[in-house]
């Protein structure tokens, strides 16, 4: 039953990504902007664009390039770049360990600060600090990350020059070893700090509320009936079952998540896929664009499959569905 | 870290003592210019190519791969003789053959501005012996020296690009050059590296390497080089500079040479195919309502100057002295507005038309503007200009790729400015704004859609005339013709400012601009 259900759901991706491709590329070649105009830039004449349409294809009809580019995809050649002429999967793939690591360092923070935020906050709801945590929160949730960026460069890398401003790794540094890793997260600080800011104001809301509703329950108050200490009612019992939404949306924010690294990226000058969209999006580098959609969506399908499946694993309801 | 207090820093041991960081905006994608005319990846592969020749910075032809050179048959013929014993990065040397592959092979096909400009004209490259090249053209040939430098022209290595796809080859991105520098290593969004190349046929570079660092956000780019992450900025935005000036580590210089082109003038141009710009009066009256001295205060932050002549002055063999332009007179304007029929019932009511030519009774006077989001302040202040006179401007700010495919292809526009950057000859970058065969679908064409028989037979003119006597007074008489039939308002001679850190000292022009600098420690 359960192998079943995996293999069900693991082919339900692959009509998922031909799916987002088939949206991609109707929304990319809909939309205003010309490739070849945007790599000739000024000076060029009709001849000339002629020339570079026809070697990339670009003079096919549309429908013809959409099922070049299925059958493509299907096996798994997302073609050359336009602006680079590399390989588009080698392109996104030397990019996609910076955003992996800057939006993993930012998953962390987020739930190394906010959990015990949330805690404190639960333990007495409206009080002082729960009124000051919840303050805080919803400021950083309305914060723009780029504002927030920004004002950490200034704070944290001039005013105070604890970190570097921008890169994720020393200009023209030659370091080695445990030095690099040292220097990677130097550089890495800022950054995942702008980019968990929003995700820590929802967790410890999301941590705050799930804990309230929890403490009120009524095997809390046998629990506390018994005679069980405070701190074990909230650690052993109440927290458990707590934290189970808040992991729930942490899985389901990995989209967001990228979609907040462009913008820290390219203020961080951090070079992640966030920035390489951006850049691709400006020059209309649309083998790039596609390739960076299908590997972002089939990211968050990925996610959200195993989300799926760890609570499959805890709940044998939904196997059932 | 020799910006801040010792005490309060802790950086890794820097080894950059000789070594310039610069910062650039985007990553270049690839490091063969050969292949294309952007200018990020000239910036970024300059440095490690050489053309025929180089220009000073009064845009006179030197030596570079050519060691001399003579025009011959009224300049139809062009014979260059080659530089001896020049290596490329890889110890194989260079020759005549190199040159001509890369005439025929790449540019001519892949670099959009020589095959559009050198193309049409261009019969053969024949290469008589090893260290000759002669340029054959259908007919005399005046602006071919000041297309010849690495930006135009740059020479790539025949032995490594033979027999492959140009836009594919590997070595795009481990480039084997002759220029003063070579190419270390490259770090796709991060930086790209270079170490001085000792074998350098001109003088050899004095620094051990340049590091050329990716950072895509220009306030993010004056905080590294505030707190000496960097030593180079190439531009430096009008609200930071008053910042920067006020850096005791930092010195800022003006010039008219910028990463996307050089001697560029921002200019507003009229689409004439639309009735209401169709005639001259209106266009004249526009040109006097406009306080172009406010966009140099306002919008460029003092970098640049009011533009006094169609072609910039920094082009000082062509630009007209004492032209007389339309000056800032908002009661001239108004007067000839409502002279053609443009009326406003109240001082400050939007103007209707009362019988003029080609347009209903009763419209009013309100265009579409369209403008590249970089340059959207220009059109604030235009709108706010130009209100005053009773015209009424709808600001559309447009993102890069779609602006040029707007204005320039689909024509889709009443008024448009674009930040024409005239480069070192008018047949190049200025003619292309005014001849009849330039109104195409391409990028900084003929915005205005103008057409003009004199127009386009002086353009010829100052093309075959080799005299810069001749060429002098044929482009007087172009720009006279242009201020008279107005298609374009020139708004702003716009400056570049570079910033670098006092470490770092003696930078050259444009493309080698590190070629001759040093770094203390």
């Amino acid at each position: 039953m359960t192998r079943w259900y995996v293999l069900r759901r693991v082919l339900q991706v692959i009509p998922t990504v031909l799916g987002i491709g088939l949206v991609a590329f109707m929304l990319i070649h809909l939309a205003p902007g010309d490739p070849v105009m945007a790599l000739a830039g000024e000076h060029g004449d009709a001849a000339y664009y002629a020339f570079m349409r026809e070697r990339f294809g670009l003079n096919e009809p549309l429908p013809r390039q959409l099922l070049t580019f299925l059958t493509r995809i299907l096996h798994g050649d997302f073609g050359f770049s336009y602006v680079q002429g590399r390989s588009t999967l080698v392109v996104i793939l030397e990019r996609l360990p910076a955003t992996a690591l800057l939006g993993g360092a930012a998953i962390v923070i987020s739930l190394i600060v906010s959990v015990p935020l949330g805690v404190v906050a639960a333990r007495r709801p409206d009080s002082a600090r729960d009124t000051g945590i919840s303050t805080l929160a919803l400021a950083l949730f309305s914060a723009p990350a780029f504002w927030l960026a920004q004002m950490a460069i200034l704070v944290f890398a001039l005013a105070l020059p604890i970190f570097p401003v921008q890169g994720m790794t020393t200009a023209g540094a030659r370091s080695t070893g445990f030095g690099h890793v040292l220097d990677v997260a130097r550089h890495l600080a800022l950054p995942a700090l702008a980019l968990a800011a929003r995700e820590i104001a929802m967790l410890v809301r999301l941590t705050r509320s799930g804990l309230i509703d929890e403490l009120a329950r009524d095997h809390i108050r046998t629990a506390r009936a018994k005679g069980v200490g405070e701190l074990s009612v909230l650690v052993r019992h109440a927290f458990p079952r707590a934290l189970v939404p808040a992991l729930t949306v942490v899985a389901t924010r990995v989209g967001q998540l990228i979609a907040g690294a462009a913008v820290v990226e390219v203020v961080f000058g951090w070079p992640g896929i966030g920035r390489l969209l951006l850049t691709a999006l400006q020059t209309r580098d649309t083998p790039i664009l596609l390739g960076l959609f299908i590997v972002i969506s089939s990211s968050v399908v990925v996610v959200n499959l195993m989300t799926d499946l760890i609570h499959a694993t805890i709940d044998p309801r939904i196997r059932l569905l | 870290m020799f910006l801040l207090p010792a005490s309060c820093v802790k950086e890794p041991a820097t080894t950059r003592a000789n070594i310039l960081v610069a910062a650039i905006t985007s990553d270049p994608g690839h490091l063969n210019p050969a292949i294309t005319t952007n200018g990020g990846v000239h910036t970024a592969a300059d440095l490690l190519y050489d053309g025929l020749i180089s220009l000073g910075e009064d845009l006179t032809p030197r030596p570079a791969l050519a060691a001399r050179w003579t025009i011959e048959d009224d300049g139809a013929r062009y014979r260059f003789f080659l530089r001896q014993g020049v290596k490329w990065h890889d110890g194989r040397p260079f020759t005549s053959a190199d040159v001509k592959f890369s005439f025929d092979s790449v540019l001519l096909r892949f670099h959009s501005r020589t095959r559009a400009s050198l193309g049409p004209v261009l019969l053969g490259i024949d290469t008589p012996d090893d260290s000759t090249v002669v340029f054959r053209f259908k007919r005399p040939y005046a602006p071919l020296l000041s297309q010849l430098d690495v930006v135009e022209a740059p020479i790539i290595p025949k032995h490594l690009f033979a027999g492959t796809d140009p836009l594919r080859n590997p070595v795009n991105m481990a480039p084997v050059g002759t220029g003063p520098f070579r190419f270390s290593s490259y770090a796709h969004g991060t930086e790209i590296r270079y170490a001085k190349n000792a074998d350098y046929f001109g003088t050899t570079p004095t620094l051990d390497g340049v590091v050329l660092r990716v950072i895509p956000d220009a306030s993010t780019q004056v905080a590294a080089l505030e707190r000496g992450e960097v030593d180079w900025l190439f531009g430096v935005p009008g609200p930071e500079r008053a910042r920067l000036r006020r850096d005791p580590n930092v010195v800022l210089d003006q010039t008219s040479v910028s990463p996307g082109g050089s001697n560029c003038v921002t200019t507003v141009g009229f689409n004439l195919d639309r009735p209401i710009f169709r005639d001259v009066r209106v266009r004249h009256a526009v040109a006097h309502a406009l306080d172009r001295q406010q966009f140099v205060d306002r919008v460029t932050f003092g970098d640049g100057r009011m533009a006094d002549a169609p072609i910039s002055s920094a082009i000082a063999f062509a630009h007209a002295d004492h032209l007389e332009m339309p000056a800032f007179d908002t009661l001239r304007a108004d007067s000839m507005l409502t002279a053609v029929g443009w009326q406003r019932t109240t001082a400050t009511a939007i103007r209707e038309a009362h019988d003029v030519a080609g347009v209903r009774n009763g419209t009013p006077f309100a265009v579409t503007f369209k403008v590249m989001s970089g340059m959207t302040p220009y059109g604030e202040l235009l709108r706010a200009q130009l209100r005053r006179v009773g015209i009424d401007l709808r600001v559309v700010s447009l993102e890069p790729v779609v602006f040029a495919q707007s204005v320039f292809t689909a024509r889709d526009f009443d008024v448009s400015i674009a930040p024409y950057c005239q480069g070192v000859d008018p047949q190049i970058g200025v003619q292309r704004m005014y001849t009849s065969s330039s109104i195409a679908p391409v990028p900084f064409s003929n915005m205005a859609g103008y057409r003009s028989a004199t127009m386009d037979s002086l353009f010829e003119r100052a093309g075959s005339a080799l005299d810069v006597d001749e060429r002098r007074r044929v482009y007087r008489q172009v720009q006279e013709l242009a201020v008279r039939d107005q298609p374009y308002i020139w708004l702003v001679e716009t400056t570049n400012t570079h910033a670098h850190t006092r470490r770092c000292t003696g930078f050259g022009v444009a493309a080698h601009f590190a070629a001759t600098a040093t770094c203390t420690s």
